[in-house]
């Protein structure tokens, strides 16, 4: 891990941990309903600060708590075509399994690539820690593999190009 | 499997079934770059067969001296008269083979060719004009255009020292045109490795067309479009060994590229498929056990909760 | 442009049917089997490419274009460092890795198409998971760029196939099929081009057990002493394939080769595949006893004795009342173990005694008052029955109405995958 990418995943971590504080919470518009505030949106007093952390223009990470829920948006590092095609191959394909990831939205928020819900259910069924273990996780691992994906993608080529060419020899 | 194949494999284990045990038949099928087939038996013969082509880019590629090529190459099976729908039919009589079983072989081969072989035409005759110019000393053949796609095509031209091919390449799809450049730039940049400089000379172009065909009229020119040119030396044709296994191989180079580009698709979705099962993993890691209890009624069944 | 003919593929558990359609064959059937590089089957459900992600090998290298599938795979078994997978179990996809690479080959080496310039019509079983046709779909439109989609379910196609037959006139695709392959065979219900998922059942009987069946009757008789171990159970294949036939009554069937063997038995000869050793094998009674364990289970297993038509009947009684008669009325075989001779006059003669005697006895039940007009019962045998769903599929992809009915890949960038959730039915004439 870089020196660069330590404390930014150090931020978001601890920003995290802090806004995960989730209590159980019904509706005050619709009598018997319970939803994540944060994407109802119907009151406005239960929804906190949102707040970004920034790496560089790049790479954020937008965290939106709410009394009962908090939505965690990333923006992945897109250096060039390549890795923005790449990136969106990967989250989508990711987003499509969103029902085994239970914390997974199946779209991002505009503005970022992927998104997480995370709601009380969540945070109380399963270990909070872990939650964010995983969150981080995620985000050093999907950097590593998009641009694995793209070595491997230009060793392809070569090699496609290389035996392509090599048979002309024959 | 790293390079295509220029024979045909329907054709192949068809004709090899059939000498085995002739009967009737009709099939349709088609080879790369919408070419048609059709393989047929005659009513009255189980042993007649007829192989039909279709190919779209037929009347240029007979202007170039297809015919002259298929003639050479299939002798008297060509017949003079192509079944309607077709361009070009092929008459294969079961009864008068070779005996040997190598020369069935390479007779079946020579038929599941026979795409490859049309197409050989327009590339011959430039190997032929490089060779008259290449005495004159300077000049250039003209310019030789195979519509082979609907937006494709390939150019060739001959001059005193070389043969020029040139592939317009389109990408429907915004990944296949990324993946695409990639590819396209490293078939530039691999050739000045030290082992293959023996190769042709590949440039690429994205969206200009290169010198030699930019005064041809209705060329694309947007930003899916690319030009690739393969510089052809007298080295690559001289021996006509070599010049008929670089006809077969230069065919190919668009299934090659295309091919090359599905399959690393392909291995990116297993790639994906493996790091999502990962993340699946670290996330399980945060779910805590929960114990079930089964649950009874009094008269022993079990109760399942939704 | 002229429209180049669609791609029908249809994989099995078994076999992979592929071909264009129009034919009336399928252009290639192969083993579904992958051999890849690296270790045997025994991990099929790590995959083997992507094993090590982060280390320079697998950054350069195309170790996963090297595989071999269908018959190649298996010749290729032996060959040190490969191993054989299966990726489909059961007529599920089991590996996705696997299957995206078979496909691949199977397109570009075999069938020489390019996938951008083709429709395809992929089959699936009943009662398959929805988010694999969504897989499915990310496969074809993702990685090949396919034009447009159509996946079918397997019976349905079963169905489509029946029509080639001159005994059918209505183009239905209402009706009962009955799938059996080498593995597993299948009672499916279908009402309008729809299964009816709560009334499938599977019998444990199908080829290979036949296979098995005539094996050991051979032993017994020790027919089986001449011919090499290794051979053996290719020669009871054979004889199944070649010499079976469905009888319409054991009894009798044993007394007339007793009083006359000479003129009923036949004698299969065949070579050792090494060393050309040339036997000969007497074929005899397993000649109509094979396809009876069908009938009569308890012939050959201890476990399964329900008779097929049995569940056959089980079958029809289960599904919605309204389309009973439909279901009873169009009976259609499909797969390899269906081909006996008279396979479907000895179904339809079951069947139709267990229907009548049923009514009969409701008839005496309600004091003869009311009597029932009688339920028609035809089985549907045909010349296409072997590849049936692969033909199927070709007839439905050379009707006008396909290329509408498909997904396109406009459609699927517009919504994604899970257009595929839904299907629609067409070419039936009602």
């Amino acid at each position: 891990m870089s020196n660069v990418l330590r404390p930014y995943l150090a931020a978001v971590r601890s920003t995290l941990t802090a806004a995960l504080t989730l209590e159980n919470f019904s509706s005050q518009v619709v009598e018997r309903h319970n939803k994540p505030e944060v994407e109802a949106a119907g009151s406005k007093e239960v929804l906190l600060n949102p707040l970004t952390i920034s790496r560089n223009e790049n790479e954020r990470v937008l965290i939106e708590p709410s009394v009962n829920s908090i939505r965690l948006s990333i923006k992945i590092k897109q250096a060039d075509e390549i890795e923005r095609i790449l990136c969106h191959k990967f989250t989508r394909f990711m987003m499509q399994r969103a029902e085994n990831f239970i914390v997974l939205r199946r779209k991002p928020v505009p503005g970022y690539d992927i998104s997480f819900l995370i709601t009380n259910t969540h945070s109380e069924t399963m270990l909070k820690h872990k939650i964010v273990d995983f969150i981080i996780q995620f985000m050093e691992d999907v950097d590593r593999e998009i641009s694995e994906m793209k070595l491997s993608l230009n060793a392809r080529a070569r090699i496609v190009a290389e035996s392509y060419l090599t048979a002309f020899n024959s | 499997m790293i390079l295509l194949e220029p024979h045909n494999v329907i054709i192949q284990t068809t004709l090899a079934d059939k000498i085995l045990k002739p009967s009737s038949v009709d099939v349709q099928f088609v080879d790369y770059d919408g070419v048609r087939f059709h393989l047929s038996t005659t009513p009255e013969r189980k042993t007649l067969l007829l192989l039909s082509m279709h190919i779209r880019c037929w009347d240029e590629l007979v202007q170039y001296g297809a015919l002259d090529v298929l003639r050479r190459e299939y002798g008297s099976l060509l017949q003079p008269q192509s079944e309607p729908d077709y361009n070009v039919s092929l008459a294969i009589d079961l009864e008068q083979l070779p005996a040997s079983n190598e020369d069935r072989e390479s007779f079946i081969m020579s038929v599941a060719l026979f795409k490859r072989n049309a197409l050989a035409a327009p590339f011959e005759h430039a190997f032929t004009s490089q060779k008259g110019l290449d005495s004159a000393g300077a000049g250039t053949g003209d310019l030789m255009q195979i519509h082979y796609r609907d937006e494709e095509a390939i150019y060739i031209q001959a001059s005193h020292d070389r043969v020029t091919v040139i592939f317009s390449t389109v990408f429907r799809d915004e990944t296949d045109r990324i993946y695409g450049k990639v590819f396209l730039q490293e078939f530039v940049d691999a050739r000045r490795q030290p082992s293959i400089q023996t190769a042709p000379q590949v440039l690429y172009s994205n969206r200009d067309p290169p010198l030699e065909i930019r005064h041809l009229p209705n060329l694309r020119n947007t930003d899916d479009t690319g030009y690739v040119t393969f510089v052809l030396f007298p080295r690559h044709f001289t021996n006509p060994a070599t010049a008929s296994a670089t006809i077969s191989h230069i065919q190919l180079f668009r299934d090659y590229l295309h091919y090359h580009i599905k399959c690393s698709k392909a291995y990116m979705h297993s790639r994906m498929r493996h790091r999502v099962a990962e993340f699946q993993k670290v996330l399980n890691r945060a779910k805590t056990e929960v114990a079930t209890t089964e649950k009874k009624t009094a008269s022993g069944r079990t109760l399942v909760s939704r | 442009m002229s429209v180049l003919a669609p791609i029908i593929c249809d994989n099995g558990t078994g076999y992979s049917k592929v071909g264009f359609a129009g034919n009336s064959d399928p252009s290639f059937v192969f083993p579904t089997a992958i051999a890849t590089k690296g270790s045997a089957s025994s991990s099929s459900n790590a995959p083997a490419i992507p094993s090590k992600p982060g280390h320079l090998a697998s950054k350069r290298g195309v170790e996963d274009l090297d595989f071999f599938i269908g018959d190649e795979a298996l010749a290729n078994a032996k060959t040190p460092g490969y191993g054989v997978h299966y990726p489909i179990r059961h007529g599920m996809i089991d590996n996705w890795d696997h299957m995206e690479r078979y496909w691949e080959q199977t397109i570009f080496k075999y069938l020489r198409a390019e996938p951008e310039d083709h429709y395809f019509l992929l089959t699936e079983p009943p009662l398959n998971a929805p988010e694999n046709r969504e897989q499915t779909a990310e496969i074809f439109f993702e990685s090949f760029n396919i034009k447009g989609l159509y996946i079918a379910v397997q019976a349905v196609l079963a169905l489509a196939a029946s029509w080639s037959s001159n005994r059918v006139t209505d183009r239905t695709l209402t009706g009962t099929v009955i799938d059996s392959g080498d593995g597993v065979t299948h009672v499916i219900p279908c009402a309008e081009g729809y299964v009816i998922g709560s009334a499938i059942k599977h019998i444990p009987i199908a080829g290979r057990d036949i296979s098995q069946f005539v094996l050991n009757l051979m032993r017994e008789r020790g027919e089986m002493a001449t011919v090499p171990p290794e051979d053996q159970l290719r020669v009871a294949s054979k004889v199944k394939e070649n010499y079976s036939y469905v009888c319409q009554d054991i009894v009798k069937e044993f007394r007339k080769y007793d009083a006359d063997p000479y003129k009923h038995f036949e004698r299969y000869e065949g070579e050792h595949s090494v060393t050309g050793r040339k036997y000969a094998v007497d074929v005899g009674y397993e000649r109509f006893l094979a396809p009876e364990i069908f009938f009569n289970p308890e012939i050959y297993s201890s476990d399964f004795l329900t008779p097929l038509p049995e569940i056959v009947d089980e079958v029809i009684k289960q599904s919605p009342i309204d389309v009973r008669r439909g279901l009873y009325k169009n009976i259609v075989l499909s797969g390899g173990s269906t081909m006996f001779q008279h396979f479907g006059q000895r179904l339809k003669r079951d069947l139709k005694q267990l229907v009548d005697r049923r009514l009969d006895a409701s008839v005496l039940a309600s004091g003869s008052v009311q009597k029932s007009s009688g339920v028609e019962v035809d089985v549907i045998s045909h010349k296409r029955q072997r590849y049936a769903v692969w033909y199927g599929g070709s007839l439905l992809a050379s009707l006008p109405e396909f290329y509408t009915s498909c997904h396109t890949k406009a459609q699927y960038d517009e919504i994604g995958p899970s257009i595929c959730r839904r299907y629609q039915i067409f070419g039936s004439a009602t």
